[in-house]
């Protein structure tokens, strides 16, 4: 009698020994592997997303409210800022290593025996948790540079024994996770978009192993992956893939998992997802990010103003067809006298219009509105894997017409005369094309360019092509801080 | 406890309060016979004798009157004296030598005869005190009083000073001065040493206890405004660290015993409320007015018959009961009024403009302000929200009495405070009832109950001591530029006026918005008005029922049930609001929680008296089960309600299902069950044992651990019972005692041994395809073990020269694989932090309580105090690890605030050391590394010099060391408590010393915020400041984002509590009214304290390690003024 006293009801809590052991089971697990991607840090950790790395470039400054708001931003605007401790480097290095240990967990428990799961099915949920593996790692690479390889769950007395290895290992594994995945024949080479767009396709595997080559700069395995993602250029890939004929819808919110979208990160209002605890948050907190201060007035809502555009990119981009889908001019808006706004800390007058936090799509249910905007964050698309497969035909002296071709692909989308492939139009159309995407300050520092042109931002060579390991990391650990730091 | 001392001749007139089972007769019968036979009379102390018989054929016959006595009186361990005049005291224990009746000290009549003076002594009762000693002071001689309290006596001459003196009184010395008549009244003694302790099922002379217990009684407590329990322990204990958590009404207090004895939140004791375990949820339902007494139990051997909940000390309340005889009702009430004690020094609206302009020029930009001057004083926040004149009042009814069958308590009382800051939204109110009954069913079984119900309202929305919002940090860190309201009429039709939902006053003036202050901090009358009519509630009902058998002498079976049955929840309405561009509400939404929680336990225990020659002995066997967290909870928002306000919102509104969001909850059963015995022996009373051990075990540990053994021993020896210092006049008590003893705590989280899945990691696949992810938790730990405290104990307690009470302890309390969170490192991966047994902790310290109590004529006196002494450190933190990852936080901060480490004390202030400020270029340039590389390259003059402690030549992370101690070392507290005449002084202070305040009052992300006048001594110049750095917007050399001793202040304080005067009128007065007490009083609480801390308040309790002692604005301690009325009937 006594011991059952002592036996209380679990009340829903699941003991891990007893799951994972059927179909549903396991992919309620890959599920919790894909939940990182959604991840943009919070209060503690720094918020860490794609804004970061466009207050990072040459694109856009911190913004917010003061010169101390919005601190993950400032910090990769102003290097001098950023040190182990401050910048968004913990929020990055959480998201992707929870990332990697769930894909982790999910792999060793599919090695056991499920109920009710066939083997192909199986197969398939290995395939995407190794290229989500994949996804991590590159991540974690290309941020951190030195971080520890970590491929099983870790025991008890493992865990501070880890050390950081080698890039050259950590880009190998992710080489071989991709491989592995593509290489499986029960990954699908689609998805139906409306039930399950997002979900890793054979495409979506391919262009990043295509992408991760072009960062090792394997030109002629980097041309091999992405021609088979790309295909015909202006025509529709063996994927499905094709350039959506009007630039501005590929950041309509309600038109997603389009035919122009490879790697799609999903985001929902249907969470309410609240304050508390951010890492559930749902709904994009870039967009909240992006938005004018205390605005007053048509298509936007009023949020933290982080990222005001540069006058550099708005000059680059003020003739071209794209400026209106890219840059957010609530300056105008104002002077018309049809929207008030307080200006932030180093405001331009012009914003983020990409992920902008638009009237129509601000979410109107249950849960904050700043956290629950419902517009999906596109990782990798189309006329990304047309440049960049341009860029490796060019640098691996590869066909230049097939590359000229992808180029102008790109351009004739949205009306501009074709030229010649050479290096610089293709990272100029890489530029204007992704501006604000979040791939312009990995463009700068993989293309050695960053030390020149992030200079003014107090960048500083050796030192700023990587974050610092998050300073918590250090503490009892065997890590080191990476050079400079 | 109130002694009722009675004689013999009065028994005459005295009811037998029960009835003599048969061929019995009751002892106080058998006394009244041989009062009539022997022509004696005897005094004694009629609770000690009732319900004591003595069979009929025992009694003796024709034996001597002293004979008989013994025969009667030595089975129930009561003894007698022979005093004068024919008087015999009957008492149950040896008496103290301080109250030795009279011939014990060779009393002669005084043979020389100068002046003859009578008089009578009574109780404060009036009724007649005989036997009470009278001696001249000095001399051996002297007398006692007669039947009727009369007495005649001899003196020398006119400066003689009179002795009375009585057991179970505190004795009085009264100066002959010319008087030949003195009357005198005796107070009863309640700290005398045949006071009875409360010790955990059970009650223990305090003469023979050998633990370390600490307590406080109802008298101490009267008239003392005290709204919950833990305000009735501060500084009236020693050995506890009390810090209130904040100065609004009905906020609770962090109450440490001996300081912190884990790094989790097993750091609050265990109350104990008439034998029932309280447990989570706190005591906040109790109303203090109902206390009897309140034991701590501090050391391990007295904690230890709680076992695996003991570790951070016990604290048993008692609460009152009816006693036999007439029925006493009283009425006790005071009301007043409260304002804060002090303000912040703020800048105005002119300081402000000034030193903004030189921060943004320093920052590189242009002057803000143009005109500073012409800016004026602008506006002074704080003295928009704090209210001066807010009530305080409470009011008691308490109904007791009882006849021989049963007796009874009743009481009903009012609490209602409201608070000091934004009043609208912080108010305080409780209303209780108590019922407390005893019943005698038959001479051997008893049956009682214990009852309290209570409700609380709180409106709560003023927070504080956070850095994220709330009227507090508007009026810290608002503007003084900001207008209340806005009525320019230009500025009305411009955005943000024209266009938002702005918070309005009566008037329909829009509440001024910041251009310049912005995230959280708003216009605090805005945001005292999106938060009206928000509250919370508990209804709390806590009880418990025993039945008592006592089959054989000495044998006691007792059966105990006890339950807490605790509704709670919230109404919380949101209209639509814009304070600000970061804070505002686009839809209303209108939420209720409902929370209830059904905690009960079961206790059985057994125990055994005897007395076998000299040697006495207890045996106590127990078994108990216990089941907590029995709640459940469910939360219904109603959105987007076709209403503005709190009064108008209903959820009768017809509403579409989405908008309406509901989610629930319930709480995982803990368990526990126990076995526990303790041995209780003494011989003679002079040397003394007590020995316990419990086994529990818990729902909360795997098989591996499931139980946990907690055994204590403890031993007493009562110096003053052997012949050396028997009649000792410098030593009147001595005992020595020392214990050790083993505790524990299961205070973690649920199923934390083994590894757990849980739900929540979800994503969207395709169009809002929001799937639920499952990932393992947290890694688990199969080895979690019980946390372990071990206490070492040696005390002294004694009472010197008569009037002197002393007691003195020394501890070292050692807490072994503390439970805690293990935060990992972040590549790990872990969704959920697993717990480990992760760290070793030492406690030392020594404590000392001091009591003086004395009557001159008609003044009385009574001082109390005490002071504690404790050092807290780290011992052990795991194979090779130094400190801990977590620590405390603070918005924008560069690092951590506390760290805790080994060797240090938990949660030290960790930050950087400051060498002053570099108040040219050149010593910039001179501060340089051993390599002759420039240490702070970048800082410019106004910035800190900060120290290179790892002196690798520039300034990183690792130059961090420890700088401060949130925890005070010393804590003291002391009463002085006199009567004269009619009139009553009462002053109550408390204090702490030893510790550190950091001072977080402004946040670092928002550089426009107000400053403290003490900004004014900024850097701004060569030789300006070598302590305040210099203002600017760019804070690139961290000034102020990194920690360092800038911000620590000394959080010493004393502060008088209570200062209070009341009066009495006689008894002549009222008594023709039928009263049996009327006094008035005015009193002040925290009239003055003396600190040199400069923000609201330095006593800054917190949960735990992570808020311990750092101010982010904390709601202020009140000063009141309040009068107050007892009437007893």
């Amino acid at each position: 009698c006594q011991e059952d006293f002592l036996e209380v009801d679990p009340r829903a809590t699941q003991i891990e020994s007893n799951y994972f052991k059927n179909a549903a089971e396991v992919f309620n697990g890959l599920v919790a592997a894909y939940d990182p991607l959604g991840w943009e840090g919070d209060v503690a950790s720094g918020y860490a997303n794609f804004a970061c790395l466009v207050a990072a470039s040459d694109e856009a400054y911190g913004g917010g409210g003061s010169s101390s708001d919005v601190w993950y931003l400032q910090t990769m605007n102003n290097f001098n800022l950023l040190d182990p401790a401050n910048g968004p480097q913990l929020g990055f290095w959480q998201r992707n290593f929870t990332g990697v240990s769930r894909v982790n967990t999910i792999i060793s428990k599919l090695e056991g025996n499920i109920s009710g799961l066939d083997e192909g099915t199986k197969k398939r949920y290995i395939a995407e948790a190794k290229a989500l593996r994949a996804y991590y790692y590159f991540d974690l690479v290309r941020l951190f540079r030195n971080v520890p390889l970590i491929i099983t769950p870790l025991s008890t007395d493992e865990i501070y024994q880890v050390e950081q290895a080698a890039p050259e290992a950590v880009y190998t594994q992710i080489e071989k996770d991709l491989q592995e995945a593509i290489a499986e024949v029960n990954l699908p080479n689609t998805v139906p978009a409306a039930t399950e767009g997002g979900r890793i396709t054979k495409g979506a595997a391919q262009a990043l192993l295509g992408k991760v080559y072009i960062y090792e700069k394997k030109w002629k395995e980097a041309v091999q992956q992405l021609a088979e993602v790309n295909g015909t250029p202006g025509g529709t890939s063996k994927y499905g893939y094709r350039l959506l004929p009007n630039f501005a819808d590929i950041f309509r919110p309600d038109n997603q998992f389009h035919s122009e979208s490879i790697l799609e990160i999903g985001h929902t209002a249907i969470a309410a997802s609240n304050w508390g605890n951010t890492s559930k948050v749902e709904g994009l907190i870039a967009s909240t990010m992006f938005g004018p201060r205390s605005y007053n007035g048509p298509l936007y809502y009023s949020t933290w103003g982080g990222c005001p555009i540069t006058p550099e990119l708005y000059n680059a981009l003020y003739h071209d067809p794209r400026f209106k889908a890219t840059i957010a001019d609530v300056d105008s808006l104002v002077r018309i006298g049809k929207a008030t706004y307080v200006p932030g800390y180093m405001n331009t007058g012009h914003f983020v219009q990409k992920y902008a936090p638009l009237q129509s799509f601000k979410s109107t249910g249950a849960g904050a509105a700043t956290l629950n905007y419902p517009q999906n964050y596109i990782e990798m698309r189309l006329a990304d894997t047309y440049l960049m497969e341009a860029e490796a035909l060019v640098e691996g002296g590869g066909d230049m017409a097939r590359a000229a071709a992808l180029l102008n692909a790109v351009r004739a989308r949205v009306g501009l005369k074709p030229v010649a492939a050479t290096l610089d139009n293709i990272h100029q159309e890489r530029r204007l094309e992704l501006a604000t995407e979040g791939h312009r300050w990995y463009d700068l520092v993989r293309t050695g360019k960053a030390a020149t042109v992030l200079a003014p931002m107090g960048f500083e060579a050796g030192k700023n092509e990587i974050l610092p390991i998050p300073l918590p990391e250090l503490n009892n650990t065997k890590l080191v801080q990476n050079p400079k730091y | 406890q109130h002694l009722a001392f009675s004689n013999g001749a009065a028994t005459a007139t005295r009811q037998e309060k029960t009835i003599a089972p048969a061929n019995s007769k009751s002892i106080i019968k058998v006394l009244g016979e041989l009062e009539a036979i022997y022509k004696v009379s005897f005094n004694y102390n009629s609770d000690q004798l009732e319900g004591k018989f003595i069979k009929n054929d025992l009694l003796p016959n024709k034996t001597s009157l002293e004979q008989t006595l013994k025969l009667v009186l030595r089975p129930f361990g009561l003894k007698y004296e022979k005093l004068q005049n024919n008087f015999y005291l009957i008492y149950a224990e040896k008496p103290t030598s301080q109250n030795l009746p009279i011939e014990r000290t060779g009393l002669k009549r005084a043979q020389v005869a100068a002046i003859d003076i009578s008089g009578k002594v009574v109780d404060e009762a009036g009724a007649p005190l005989p036997g009470v000693s009278i001696l001249v002071k000095g001399t051996s001689s002297g007398t006692a009083t007669d039947a009727t309290g009369n007495f005649t006596l001899s003196v020398p001459s006119d400066d003689a000073v009179l002795i009375f003196s009585f057991i179970g009184f505190m004795s009085k010395e009264i100066a002959v001065n010319k008087q030949t008549v003195i009357n005198v009244t005796l107070v009863p003694d309640a700290k005398a040493l045949e006071e009875v302790v409360v010790v955990g099922y059970g009650v223990q002379k305090k003469s023979v206890v050998t633990g370390a217990i600490s307590s406080v009684k109802a008298t101490e407590l009267e008239n003392q405004q005290i709204g919950r329990v833990e305000q009735a322990l501060q500084g009236r204990t020693s050995g506890l660290t009390i810090a209130s958590s904040s100065g609004a009404p009905g906020a609770a207090s962090s109450v440490r015993v001996r300081g912190a004895t884990s790094l989790n939140d097993a750091n609050d004791p265990l109350y104990v409320v008439d034998g029932v375990v309280v447990g989570d949820g706190g005591i906040n339902y109790l109303n203090p007015n109902d206390i009897e007494s309140i034991e701590v139990l501090k050391d391990a051997a007295s904690a230890a018959i709680y076992g695996a909940r003991s570790s951070a000390g016990v604290i048993l309340v008692t609460t009152k009961r009816g006693k036999t005889g007439t029925i006493n009702v009283n009425y006790n009430a005071y009301y007043g009024t409260q304002a804060p004690a002090r303000k912040l020094d703020l800048l105005d609206a002119t300081q402000y403009a000034t030193l903004i302009n030189e921060q943004s020029v320093n920052g590189g930009g242009k002057p803000v302000y143009t005109n500073p001057e012409s800016l004026g004083k602008g506006t002074d926040w704080q003295s928009l929200i704090f209210n001066n004149n807010a009530r305080i009042q409470d009011h008691q009814v308490n109904i007791s009495g009882g006849s021989e069958k049963s007796t009874f308590y009743t009481s009903f009382g009012y609490f209602g405070q409201e608070g000091i800051v934004a009043t609208d939204i912080s108010k305080f109110n409780r209303y209780s009832i108590r019922l407390n009954s005893n019943h005698k069913l038959a001479k051997w079984l008893s049956f009682g109950q214990s009852l309290g119900y209570s409700r609380v309202k709180s409106n709560g929305g003023v927070g504080g001591n956070t850095d994220f919002g709330g009227p507090l940090s508007g009026a810290i860190m608002l503007d003084p530029l900001t207008p209340v309201i806005v009525t320019d009429p230009t500025e009305l039709k411009a955005v943000p006026y024209a266009t938002q939902a702005v918070v309005r006053d009566a008037q329909g003036n829009p509440y001024g918005i910041s251009k310049v202050v912005q995230q959280q901090v708003t216009n605090p009358l805005a945001y005292i008005q999106t938060q009206k009519g928000n509250y919370d509630w508990a209804d709390n009902i806590v009880g418990n029922a025993y039945v008592e058998a006592e089959p054989l002498a000495g044998l006691k079976i007792r059966s105990t049930l006890g339950a807490r049955l605790n509704y709670w929840g919230s109404e919380n309405f949101t209209p639509l609001y814009y304070l600000n561009a970061n804070q505002f509400s686009i839809q209303t939404s209108f939420a209720r929680n409902r929370r209830q929680l059904f905690n009960w336990n079961l206790e059985n225990t057994a125990s055994y008296s005897r007395s076998i020659g000299n040697h006495n002995f207890t045996i106590l066997l127990g078994q108990g089960a216990y089941l907590d967290n029995n709640s459940s909870g469910l939360t219904v928002t109603y959105f987007n309600l076709p209403v503005d306000n709190f009064d108008d919102a209903s959820m009768n509104y017809s509403t579409a299902a989405d908008n309406i969001n509901a989610t629930g909850s319930e709480g995982i059963h803990h368990t526990v069950s126990s076995l526990f015995s303790r041995l209780t022996y003494n011989l003679k009373e002079k040397y003394l044992f007590t020995g316990i051990i419990r086994r529990d075990g818990s729902s909360r540990f795997g098989a591996n651990n499931k139980y946990g053994y907690f055994p204590s021993a403890s031993l007493g020896w009562v110096l003053s019972q052997e012949d050396f210092l028997a009649g000792n006049n410098q030593v009147n008590f001595l005992k020595l005692r020392g214990s050790y003893g083993i505790t524990g705590n299961d205070v973690l989280g649920d199923f934390r041994y083994i590894s757990t899945v849980g739900g929540g990691r979800n994503y969207t696949f395709g169009n809002d395809n929001y799937l639920i992810g499952y990932s393992p938790d947290a890694p688990a730990n199969p080895n979690l073990r019980w946390e372990e405290t071990s206490q070492l104990n040696f005390g002294v307690d004694a009472v010197l020269l008569q009037d002197w009470t002393l007691t003195l302890d020394w501890y070292k309390k050692k807490t072994t694989g503390i439970l805690q969170t293990v935060v990992l490192p972040a590549y790990v991966g872990a969704t959920g932090y697993p717990y480990g047994n992760v760290a070793d902790m030492e406690n030392r310290g020594v404590e000392l309580e001091l009591g003086y109590r004395k009557q001159v004529g008609a003044l009385k006196l009574d001082v109390r105090g005490n002071v504690s002494y404790l050092e807290n450190e780290v011992t052990y933190l795991g194979e090779d690890k130094t400190f801990l990852e977590d620590g405390a936080k603070l918005q924008n901060s560069s690092y951590l605030l506390t760290r805790t480490a080994l060797g240090h004390a938990i949660g030290s202030f960790y930050g950087f050391q400051t060498q002053g400020i570099f108040q040219n270029q050149g010593e910039i340039d001179a501060y340089i590394a051993e390599n002759g590389n420039k240490i702070q390259p970048k800082a410019k003059p106004g910035d800190f010099r900060w120290a290179d402690l790892n002196q690798d030549g520039q300034i990183t992370a690792d130059d961090r060391t420890f700088i401060g101690d949130p925890t005070p070392n010393w804590s003291y507290g002391f009463t002085f408590n006199t009567t004269y005449k009619n009139f009553d002084l009462l002053a109550f202070g408390q204090g702490v010393g030893g510790n550190q305040i950091f001072q977080g009052l402004r946040r670092l992300d928002i550089p426009t915020a107000n400053w403290q006048t003490n900004a004014l001594n900024r850097w701004n110049g060569e030789g300006t400041s070598d302590t305040y750095p210099r203002l600017t917007t760019k804070d690139d050399n961290k000034n102020f984002a990194n920690p360092s001793a800038f911000y620590l202040q000394s959080g010493n304080y004393l502060r008088i509590k209570t200062l209070q005067l009341g009066y009495s009128l006689t008894k002549e007065t009222i008594g023709k009214v039928g009263l049996q007490r009327l006094r008035v009083y005015v009193s002040s609480n925290n009239l003055l304290t003396f600190t040199k801390y400069t923000g609201f308040d330095p006593e800054i309790g917190g949960n735990n390690m992570n808020n311990y002692s750092i101010d982010r604005g904390i709601y202020p301690q009140s000063r009141s003024f309040l009068l107050g009325l007892n009437v007893g009937f």
